[in-house]
């Protein structure tokens, strides 16, 4: 079942929400730069996004 | 087909199904499950009786449900063999026998109920993927009524009407009240060319086979009254441009503009359309008696098997994709497998018979030579620094390495007829020990290191594989289109060989920026490669975190060779994010990265390698 997983663009640094399927790897783009480096933030930096 | 059935040399299995294929390229192992048909298909003559006692009666499929056949039936005229089947499905029962009338009809005695399925194993050379395709199922369109309104019908369904062997015999008439219409209209790309229901692409066959239809329908029908509603009439090829003039000639009105609802008179079942005339700007609305969806073709929804089996790659829109779209366009990725017709894209009878000799004479070439010939990219294992972790035979996308065995001192080794060159296993390998033959470890670090010798804190190391990314690159050179000149591109077959000492080394060596750039996912030329690629990428993102080296100054990025725009846009984009790169940082990454360096990895060269060949 796809969890909603905080992302950050690393070329433009946007946070962003989206689905994200453990185990399962997609094609990711950043919603607003449209770069695909684009990384799930894990643990505090996860948790500072939400803030 | 009969041609097919009857040839020496040909084997046809038909209500069959390929259960496993294993092996690689002129050594391919394929299972194949015979189904039970319960008569036995040599005996039977296809007299007939049995289907006249059998007393069940379900609709018909192949007559698209307008009309119904027996448990026992042939499943469409001009069927290969031409023998019966038992649907035991719907059949009343054999065990125990409920009915048993059509084996006390049949003469021959050739209706089995005990016959169970045969499982045949095979060994071929060469594969050719013909599994074809469905049409578009437009009942999610509500608007157009489909299986709410009876003369609402299909594309598909129109072809059973109107065929003499059809249901009604080719004499057309409309469900509701089985007259011949006085009027028909047919909408277009129904399912296809849409970005929000169906399919995106043109279906490529819809516009002619319209065409087709409405001459069709004059020519039995002169005073019929046909409308064809559309986007526009696409009919390249051969002749197309001529039949679509004739059935313009014939008093077929073409409207430009797609209906966005069609309503039924509850007494008449008489159809409404409501239809914007794109050419007059003027809303319409349309009375006729019969509706006819041009419905658009999607993949076999069971074609992710056969992909699976046969380890195929497939385009964005669900087809398998060619291992080049113009050099290799019945190929595919796996060596030994090839395609004909719409498994690969939807395409008309001519296109698909080309296609089909094609397909055909390139296996005949394979099958002639007597060696494979393969591309000189392979991977190679050393042996000695192999530490049997499988990683991989669990990476390879083309299952071209057989699995290692520690007890047994079985080291994994490269099926080379089968090896497509992607480097994954070369980059994955924990212990090193996987070269790529002319894409060596030595190579790249050479290029790096000749890249980074002067001024590396103006350079930008960008890997870009072969078929997409760096061939984006050249497209935006064809197109004169601006980028900064400090990129520096090291080429990769896929983006799945670029190592994570590769990286590590390009900053090792000053490289303020790195861009990992590879296929779509859905152009992977090399299968999944690329999701190995993103994996590999998002590791080295915690790793550089860890060591308090900035991840973004490590780029992913997906580039289709058509995406020249998007590479000279990265490329810009890149340039910016590396002129906020510090000296300080770079100095400090360098140190960091030098200290925790391994002893220099074994920087293998092609003397090395062929040493190991000979
Ligand atoms: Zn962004």
């Amino acid at each position: 079942m796809p969890e909603s997983v905080k992302f950050i663009c690393l070329r433009c640094g946007h946070n962003f929400v989206a689905d994200y399927t453990p185990k399962v790897v997609e094609e990711r783009t950043c919603p607003k730069c449209g770069s695909n480096s684009v990384r799930r933030q894990k643990g505090k930096a996860a948790e500072k996004a939400a803030d | 087909m009969m041609d097919a059935g009857r040839h020496p040399r040909i084997e046809l299995f038909t209500n069959s199904q390929v259960e496993n294929v294993s092996g690689f390229v002129g050594n391919f192992n394929v299972t194949v499950r015979k189904k039970v048909r319960y008569v036995d298909e040599d005996a039977c003559t296809a007299c007939g009786e049995c289907e006249v006692v059998c007393p069940v009666a379900v609709p018909d499929e192949y007559q698209e449900g307008f009309s119904s056949r027996k448990a026992i039936y042939i499943p469409f005229p001009q069927a290969v063999p031409s023998s019966y089947v038992l649907d035991m499905e719907n059949c009343l029962g054999t065990n125990p026998i409920a009915c048993g009338k059509c084996a006390d009809a049949c003469e021959k005695e050739c209706i089995d109920y005990d016959a169970v399925d045969e499982v045949r194993e095979l060994e071929v050379g060469a594969i050719v993927v013909a599994t074809g395709m469905q049409p578009y199922d437009p009942t999610e369109m509500d608007e157009y009524g489909y299986t709410r309104f009876a003369n609402v019908i299909t594309s598909m369904e129109f072809e059973r009407l109107i065929c003499a062997g059809g249901p009604v015999e080719g004499h057309f008439i409309r469900p509701t009240d089985r007259k011949t219409p006085k009027s028909v209209a047919f909408i277009q790309c129904v399912g296809s060319r849409s970005l929000n229901r169906g399919v995106p692409y043109c279906s490529n066959i819809c516009c002619m086979n319209t065409v087709k239809d409405t001459l069709l329908l004059h020519d039995h029908y002169p005073e019929m009254q046909n409308k064809v509603f559309y986007m526009d009439i696409r009919s390249f090829g051969k002749g197309f441009e001529d039949l679509y003039r004739r059935s313009k000639e014939a008093g077929v009105q073409y409207i430009r503009g797609l209906p966005g609802d069609i309503e039924e008179d509850p007494k008449t079942k008489n159809l409404y359309l409501t239809v914007e005339n794109t050419l007059n700007g003027g809303v319409e609305r349309h009375e006729v008696d019969m509706v006819v969806l041009a419905v658009g073709l999607v993949p076999r929804t069971d074609s992710e098997q056969i992909r699976q089996m046969l380890t195929l790659s497939q385009t964005s829109d669900g087809f398998v994709m060619e291992a080049h779209p113009k050099l290799q366009p019945v190929d595919a990725p796996t060596k030994g497998v090839y395609f004909a017709g719409c498994v690969e894209s939807p395409k008309d009878i001519k296109d698909s018979v080309t296609q089909a000799g094609a397909a055909a004479a390139r296996a005949n070439i394979l099958l002639n030579d007597r060696e494979v010939r393969i591309e000189a990219i392979t991977s190679i294992i050393h042996e000695e620094e192999c530490n049997y972790c499988g990683r991989c035979v669990r990476v390879c996308p083309f299952h071209a390495i057989t699995p290692a065995n520690k007890k047994q001192g079985v080291f994994p080794k490269v099926v080379e007829a089968a090896c497509s060159g992607c480097g994954t296993c070369a980059a994955e390998c924990v212990t090193d020990c996987i070269d790529m033959r002319h894409f060596e470890d030595a190579q790249y670090y050479a290029q790096i290191e000749a890249i980074l010798a002067e001024d590396p804190m103006q350079k930008i190391v960008a890997f870009a594989c072969n078929w997409c990314s760096y061939a984006g690159g050249d497209n935006a050179g064809t197109s004169r289109l601006q980028y900064p000149a400090n990129v520096r591109l090291i080429r990769t077959m896929c983006s799945g060989r670029v190592d994570e000492d590769f990286i590590l080394h390009a900053f090792r060596k000053g490289a303020p920026m790195v861009l990992v750039s590879g296929c779509h996912f859905s152009d992977c030329h090399y299968i999944d490669a690329v999701t190995w690629t993103q994996q590999r990428v998002e590791k080295i993102w915690d790793k550089l975190e860890k060591k308090g080296i900035r991840p973004e100054r490590l780029q992913l990025e997906w580039i289709s060779a058509a995406e020249g725009q998007k590479f000279a846009k990265v490329m810009r984009e890149l340039e910016k994010l590396r002129q906020a790169v510090t000296e300080e940082e770079v100095a400090f990454t360098v140190d960091l990265l030098i200290r925790e360096q391994k002893p220099t990895p074994k920087r293998r060269t092609n003397r090395d390698t062929l040493a190991l060949l000979n």
